[in-house]
Formats: structure tokens, sequence, C-alpha cells
């Protein structure tokens, strides 16, 4: 059962309670004539290779890649991600049905992290050649390192493809068949209860090598059959007792039973029946094509030297009943598109409309939306529009846009670009005197009531905990900016049999009391606070929250952020005081307060690479620094990894050595195929320990302001004519 | 099997996941039930399979007084009939026209061929078919690039590029309901595409008499495939 679940946890884990598996089952592929011939498979590491062995092919570029694997009591989930066309990187969760390996537990886990570099991309006579470093930062159970070549071959006189892998391997992958150690030196043992952590840069490539080789035949678009020899002792393995390791040559044949699902059966080291089970699919091909209404034609303006009385301005004469009159007539236009007016400015020339946007994930898709409306209301001698969209009281950018461009490009062959070289993305002023307000619009009271699954991953006794229950989340805005919120769950499930009181974590128990918290009282306030943000001025936003920040601490905190809106580089500031909460679940403090708070750089590299470097004091007094790399898609997706550095050290930090972890972003119109502004975030731990713990404070500013920023708006500029 | 599985899937959640509500519509349902929504239309959808195309009776088309495009998805099957919505002269070559459905997508056609989709999902935002034009109007062998600006569903695009080739094969007499129509018959044959080696074949049957394109087959995207489109009544 146990094991069962394991199988499902990292797969579970990245969507919590969306059920992402069966929609992936089930979505086929269309455009058969555009489709990736000859994709690599997944060894039993979850990562492209043969059986257990690694092959050199590099999946297509940002694919997503989930392997369960199972043999000799041996089973290992890994998600593996293609970052760039080159860099593959893989995060492993394995579980040993043994005794021997430690003495608490019948079952043996552990996390790894994998990474590949692929050198030569394969070409007509040279082939693939990958560099790799297998569970490099663990405590190196799978520890080892190859360099691998793999070349396809097809035509001739066999039907289909053959791809033929050879490489040398060290480590783990050097135990059998050894030839000796050209970089010399020698590696220790694997040992069981070590701290880990840490990069084992002393140890790579050194130690013993050992060939090892393998084909792949896919005889037909279906049918896959493999062959290899392993250089793969298994030492620490046999001497417990795990299986009986008989051979050096797996076979195994594989079938591929949907575009993105691939299962096999393999007979291993003379001794073993193995089974592999390999998802596939990319970020960039979503589940469900996304279908938003079409929008109406613009409308076009008869000619100036045709009708010049079209183009009058009188009815601009008193700006501010112009104003008023143009409010009027847009509230309604712009609620059928599930927009809301904040607040509207004319003159006979130019309007600026500020605006909110509930329902389109791409904030260019309002944009376009906007501006269709705008051309359909506005009297002709309006030829400017200054587009606001604004969240939350913050002013994200002016997207100006000229009428005529409009009405000349909507059946242009190259209509986004063509706009996009005319248009004006520039900063908004904090404010718009003078203008014509959404008098209706405040108070805003929202509320919904739902359920909810939490889960906790990874403990040693159980990898994966579900929490299930009811939440309510109420909140309420009396005037812009400002917002009372909260949130409200009751349990359903057991709560955690856990034993919560052997804690032995060195520092401040700011994050490793987790259990008591979830074994506290069944109904729980999750947060509950007051926020104020704002515009300091064209690119400074700032934030003010006070309350029940998370859920286990409370107190204030103050952001200020400066993000000019061409700007790849923003800089920001967060301070804050905050107590530990009491483990009831309810309003009540601990004695542990803390003042935590960094300085933030955030930088997007392009090509949708973003970059975050935050130093400052952790929650559990902790001095150091973050570092956070992800690749973000246009379309919302997002893949991640961070890790910090304090003045911790690794003993006292304990397992694990320093706090590290991959994040993984789904956007639900990815999903569901119909506009929607939601996205499911997931940070995968392997470990949570209580150093370079960071404060988790709702509505931080950057993730706020970013969507309508030029580099925000660009990736999907196609938008605004949809 | 696996339609099986996911289907058995679907049900289990189903059963464990509570139906939420709150204050606004659409911002607050919850996640799971939107997505498991979406999948049991997917899986409706597939256990009907594709709907059947529609044809028009004499008299039905004896009826209608207005302008009428019949469109026939060949991948999404079924049958959708527009109503032209706009006509424009741009910068462009020739004259656009818009027509809708009933059903919110919309169909750009310049000179008869298709440079725009919208509503469909996966949708072609925009095209360059200069060459085509050119060579239907004057009923005469061209060739060149044409270019798609798709989007991948997901407010991305991915812009396709074909090397075309347009030959007039001859002349065709067209039914269309109960309509008879001489036709020169076109053929557009393209190589392109992202990796330079898809192959696409767009058709057209073209009145000498009017230049109107009476009846065609013509690529919009990768997901979406081939409209059939059929001009009923101008």
């Amino acid at each position: 059962m146990i094991r069962k679940l394991a199988i499902s946890s990292l797969s579970a884990a990245l969507l919590g309670s969306v059920a992402l598996v069966p929609s992936i089952l089930i979505a086929d592929n269309v455009d058969g004539i555009f489709e990736v011939p000859n994709r690599p498979s997944l060894n039993f590491y979850g990562a492209s290779g043969l059986i257990d062995m690694p092959s050199a092919e590099a999946l297509p570029d940002g694919q997503v890649a989930i392997g369960v694997s199972n043999f000799g009591s041996q089973t290992r989930t890994t998600l593996t991600f293609q970052a760039t066309p080159r860099i593959q990187a893989s995060f492993r969760y394995v579980g040993i049905d043994n005794p021997n390996f430690s003495q608490s537990f019948d079952t043996y886990r552990d996390r790894s992290f994998d990474v590949r570099f692929l050198l030569n991309r394969e070409s007509q006579y040279l082939p693939a050649v990958t560099v790799g470093l297998q569970d490099f930062a663990g405590t190196g159970i799978y520890a080892g390192e190859f360099v691998a070549a793999t070349k396809t071959f097809s035509g001739a006189s066999i039907p289909g493809t053959v791809k033929a892998t050879v490489g040398l391997g060290w480590g783990r992958l050097g135990s059998s068949g050894g030839i000796g150690a050209p970089f010399g030196g020698d590696r220790p043992a694997f040992m069981p209860g070590d701290t880990g952590g840490e990069l084992s840069t002393d140890q790579w490539f050194r130690g013993e090598a050992a060939p090892f080789a393998g084909v792949e035949w896919n005889v037909n678009g279906k049918l896959g059959l493999k062959a290899e020899y392993s250089s793969d002792a298994y030492i620490a393995e046999t001497t417990r007792g795990v299986f009986d390791r008989k051979s050096r040559f797996n076979f195994g044949a594989e079938y591929q039973v949907t575009e993105g699902i691939r299962v096999g059966a393999y007979y291993l080291y003379g001794s073993e029946l193995g089974v592999n089970v390999q998802l596939q699919f990319n970020p960039n091909r979503p589940v469900s094509q996304q279908r938003i209404p079409a929008p109406r034609p613009y409308f076009i303006r008869p000619s100036r030297r045709e009708q010049p009385e079209a183009y009058d301005t009188a009815w601009a004469a008193s700006e501010v009943e112009g104003s008023v009159l143009v409010r009027d007539a847009l509230v309604p236009l712009l609620e059928a598109e599930g927009l809301t007016l904040i607040e509207v400015k004319t003159t006979a020339s130019t309007t600026e409309v500020r605006y909110s946007n509930e329902r389109y994930g791409a904030t260019a898709v309002s944009v376009g939306r906007v501006a269709r409306v705008l051309a359909r209301l506005l009297p002709d001698s309006v030829e400017t529009f200054r587009i606001v969209p604004v969240v939350n009281n913050l002013a994200q950018s002016a997207i100006v846009l000229r009428r005529s461009d409009l009405e000349a490009l909507e059946f242009a062959p190259n209509s986004s670009d063509a706009l996009l070289a005319v248009a004006g993305i520039t900063s908004a002023a904090p404010n718009l005197a003078g203008s014509a307000r959404n008098e209706d619009l405040f108070p805003i009271f929202n509320w919904s009531v739902g359920p909810y699954l939490t889960q906790r991953l990874f403990d040693p006794d159980k990898p994966v905990e579900f929490n299930a229950g009811l939440q309510l989340n109420l909140s309420y805005e009396p005037i812009p900016g400002w917002k009372v919120a909260g949130q409200l769950q009751h349990r359903l499930t057991s709560a955690s049999d856990s034993d919560g009181s052997s804690n032995t974590s060195a520092l401040e128990h700011v994050r490793t009391d987790a259990v008591l918290y979830d074994q506290g009282g069944a109904t729980s306030i999750t947060n509950l606070y007051v926020n104020r943000q704002w515009k300091a001025a064209p690119d400074v936003y700032a934030r003010v929250t006070a309350g029940y920040l998370e859920r286990m601490f409370g107190g204030v905190s103050a952001e200020v952020l400066w993000k000019p809106v061409g700007s790849r580089l923003a800089l920001g500031v967060e301070a804050n005081y905050v107590k530990q909460r009491a483990f009831d679940n309810a309003l009540g403090f601990q004695d542990y307060g803390v003042a935590t708070g960094h300085a933030s750089a955030y930088y997007e590299f392009g090509n949708g690479f973003t970059g975050q470097l935050d130093v400052g004091r952790y929650l559990a007094g902790d001095v150091g620094g973050t570092v956070t790399l992800e690749r973000e898609f246009a379309n919302g997706w997002r893949v991640g990894g961070f890790f910090t550095l304090t003045d911790v050290s690794a003993e006292d930090f304990g397992e694990g050595s320093f706090d590290k972890g991959i994040t993984v972003t789904i956007p639900m119109d990815w999903l569901i195929g119909k506009p929607d502004q939601r996205k499911r975030s997931t940070t995968l731990r392997p470990l949570t320990r209580d150093g370079g713990a960071r404060l988790n404070v709702p509505g931080r500013l950057y993730e706020q302001v970013r969507s309508g920023h030029r580099e925000g708006l660009v990736g999907n500029w196609s938008g605004v004519w949809e | 099997m696996i339609k099986e599985i996911s289907r058995l899937v679907c049900v289990g959640l189903m059963g464990l996941v509570l139906v939420g509500c709150s204050s606004e519509q659409g911002t607050g349902t919850n996640t799971p039930k939107l997505v498991l929504d979406s999948l049991s239309q997917v899986i409706a959808a597939r256990r009907a399979g594709p709907p059947q195309k529609l044809e028009l009776t004499a008299a039905q088309l004896a009826e209608i007084d207005q302008p009428l495009l019949q469109i026939n998805p060949e991948l999404l099957g079924g049958s959708s009939f527009l109503g032209r919505a706009t006509t424009r002269r741009d910068s462009g070559l020739g004259t656009v026209e818009v027509w809708n459905s009933t059903d919110n997508a919309r169909v750009f056609l310049r000179n008869g061929v298709i440079i725009g989709t919208r509503g469909v999902g996966g949708d072609m935002i925009s095209a360059d078919a200069n060459v085509t034009i050119k060579a239907l109007s004057a009923g005469a062998d061209r060739s060149g690039v044409r270019t798609y600006v798709v989007s991948d569903g997901d407010v991305t695009t991915t812009e396709y590029r074909f090397q075309c080739k347009l030959d007039v094969i001859g002349q065709e007499r067209i039914t269309i309901v109960n309509q008879t129509f001489n036709t020169n018959y076109i053929r557009e044959d393209c190589v392109g595409g992202v990796r330079g080696d898809a192959v696409l074949r767009n058709e057209y049957w073209v009145q000498p008499s009017t230049g109107l394109v009476r009846k065609s087959r013509q690529w919009i995207g990768p997901r979406v495939g081939y409209f059939e489109v059929v001009l009923v009544k101008n």
C-alpha cells in the first residue's frame, strides 16, 4: 500500500488536487503532420536512456517526464525536465523495501538530483554525446557519472529505427567490469544516514570506470525492444540482500500506449522482472486547446476627408462631462468581456482606461478586448487609446495604441508583430487625476466555499500524507488598495498519527513542527490579514500587510518594489516582524518572534528564463541568500529550482545540509481550454528543515506587477487580436 | 483499455469532489471540478465520435435569403453555417469578408482564401496568402511563399512558412445542394513547416465568370486541420 502511494506521490504532488494524469492519458496528438518522431524513451531512473543505463539523447526542449519504475523491491519515481535543449535535470524519490538499509524503517527512502549536459547534437555522421551526473547532491546511493554516445540508424533492411549507445561510467555506473581509474582517486562507499546534500565535487569521475552499452530498436511507432550491458554492480543492494544479481545483461519490451504514455516490461540482471511506466508531455502543448469566444471585428471610422463632421470635437468640450459619458457607456461593455472598469479619462483625442481583468490568463487578450470596445464606442476624434491594466490597485503599465493602426492591421499578414512595432508599452502614473471613476465598484466583497486538498511529502513513515476538508475564503475591499482577507479551513480527514515530539532540530523549530500544526485543531485559520498596497511612483510599488500571514507565523510585513515597465531588472526590499503561531491553528501565538527580511533582485534573462536573488535574514534568525532559477513558458507554465545558503552549519541544518527544492506552476487554462487566470503552484523540497526558511507573505508585489509589463505582454501579444 | 481506466479514474474522482460555490461565478468554482468537467466533455465527445457533417436540402436552401457559408471541419467533424458580418477593403489584396457562426466563431476570407479564424481553438491568427489570391483571380499557375501565424492553443503562436505551388488542373462541374456551377479546379501544394518537411494541399473550385471561390478545402493549422468551405449562397 505504501509503495502504491509512493508511486503516485510525485505526480499528485505536482498538481495537488488537480487530476493531471488522467487528462494526459486521454490527450491525443491531432497534429499528425508535425509530430516529433523517435522521441527518446526513459530508463529506470526516469531520464532518457536504455533500461538501467543512460543514453546520450536529450528530450525535446521543455519536455516534462515522469517515470515510475520497479524491480527487485526498488521503486523509483522521477520527475525530469529538459530545461534547455542541452540541459536535462531530474529529481527522484526512491523506496527500497528492505530493513537492512536503516535501523528504524522497513523501507529505505531517499531523494536524489541528476543533471546532464548534451555536448554534441547528433548529426549525420557523429553521435549525440552527453555527460551526466547522477545523484550529485544527495546521500549518494545512486551517485555516479557517465559519458555516453548515442547514434540513430534507420532505413537499410530492418524496419523502424535502431539507437545504439555506448558509454563509460564512474561511481555506481563504474562498479562492474571496471577498466581502471582514468582520473585516479578513490571514492568512499555509500553510507545510509549520512547528512548528504552537499555537492560531492571531489568524487566526480574518480575511482574505477566501466563501459556500458545497449541498443533500442523501435520496430514501429508503438513497439520498442531494448537490450543492454550494465556496468552497475548494485553493491549496496546485493550486500544487503535486496536482490540477487546474476548477470550484466538486461532485456525489455516497451509499448507506446498514447502519445504521452509508454509502458515497459523487463528482465533485469538475470534474476528480476521489472516494469517502467513513462509519462511525457510538453508545457508548450496544452492539454485542451483554449477556445476564446471570437471578438467582434473592429469598427472602422469613415475617412476624415469624406466625413469631416464625424471628427468634430465638440462632444469633449468639457472633459469632465465627456469622461462621465464614456464611463457610463463603458461599464456594461467591458463587463460583457469579463473586465471591470475602474476609471476613465478622455479628451477629444486621447482616452485612458483603467480596468481590472478577472477572466483572461494572458493580459494581452484583455488589452485587445478593451481596444475593440473603445473603437466601437468612442467618437471618431479619439485617435489614441491608453489602456492600463490594474491589479489590486497597482496600475501595471499603459499600453498606448493608435486607433488607425488597429483599423489598418486587423487582417494584415503579420498582424501581431506589426501592431507590436507601433504599440507603446510605458509606465502608468500612480493615479489618474480628473478621471471619472466607477462609483459602484467599492466596497468589494468576495467569498468562496470549496474543498481543499493538501499533502505532506517525503515523511520516512508515510511518503505522502493527504489532508482534505472544506475551506472558506473571504475578502473585503472597502476602498481601492485596502483589503481584509482570510481563509478558514476545516479538516475532514483524520489528524496525522506521526510522532511530532521527536523533533531534534538544532535550530528554532520554524518549519519542522508541521506535524504539530497538522495535529492541532481541526478548524484552522490559515490566514487573516489586512493589506494595503499602492503605487508610490510610476515605477515604484509598495505594500504593508499585518495579521496572521501564514499558517505558522503572524505579524507585520512591509515591501517596496522598483520595476520599470520595460526593464528586465527589478529590485525589492521586504522587512517583517513575526511571531510563531500556536499549534491550535487559532489566534494564539508562541514566544518565538523574529525580525526577518530580504533585499531581492529579479532578472528576466529572455527566452523565458528568470532569476531571483534574495539576501537577508531567515525565520530561524540565520543570515544568507537564496538563488532561484526558473523557466517560464509564455502560457504560464513554470519549472524551476532554488537553493538557500545561510550561516547555519550543515550539522546544525541536519539531513540535506542546506535548503533546496523545485517549483512547478501549471496554469488552469492549459488544462481546461477556457480563459482562466488561476494557476497551481507546488514547491517540492526533498527535506523541510529550519535553516533558510522564508516567511510566506500573501500578495508579494513582483508577481502581481509583472504580467502587465513588457516581458509579460509580448509573449502573448497575439492575444491582442484574439 | 487506457480510455476505460481514465474514465474510471474520472468517475472515482468525481465522487470525491464536492461542488464549490462562491460570490462570483467563474472565479470561485473549484479547480478539480473544472478540470473534471472539461475531462468529461472530452470523454463524452470521444465516446460519441466526431459529429456528422450536415447536408442542406433544396427546400432549406430556398428559404435562405442571405449569404450563407458552410464550413465542415474535417478533424473536429460536424458542420457550421456562417452569415456574412462585414466586408472590408484594406491595404491588402482584394476584399476581406468576416463570417460569423452561431457559436461565437469567426472566419476571415480574403477573396475566398482563409486568412484568419477566431473562436475555434488553435486559431489561425493571420496569414499571408497573396500568391494564392493572385493565382485564383488570374486563374493561372503561380508559386511562392505562404505564411501562417497559428495559435498553439495557449495564447502563444507559431509561424509556419511554406513554399507553395498552385496549378490549374482543369474545369469541373460542382453541385452545391441543387445548384450546379462550372468551376476551375485549382490545387495548391505546399512544403514547409517548422522542420521543413510538412506537406499541405489546399484545393479551390473557382467560378471563372465571377471569380468567386465556390468551394474549397483549406488548411487552418496543425491542431484544427482542414476546413471544407462551401459558399452556399452569396
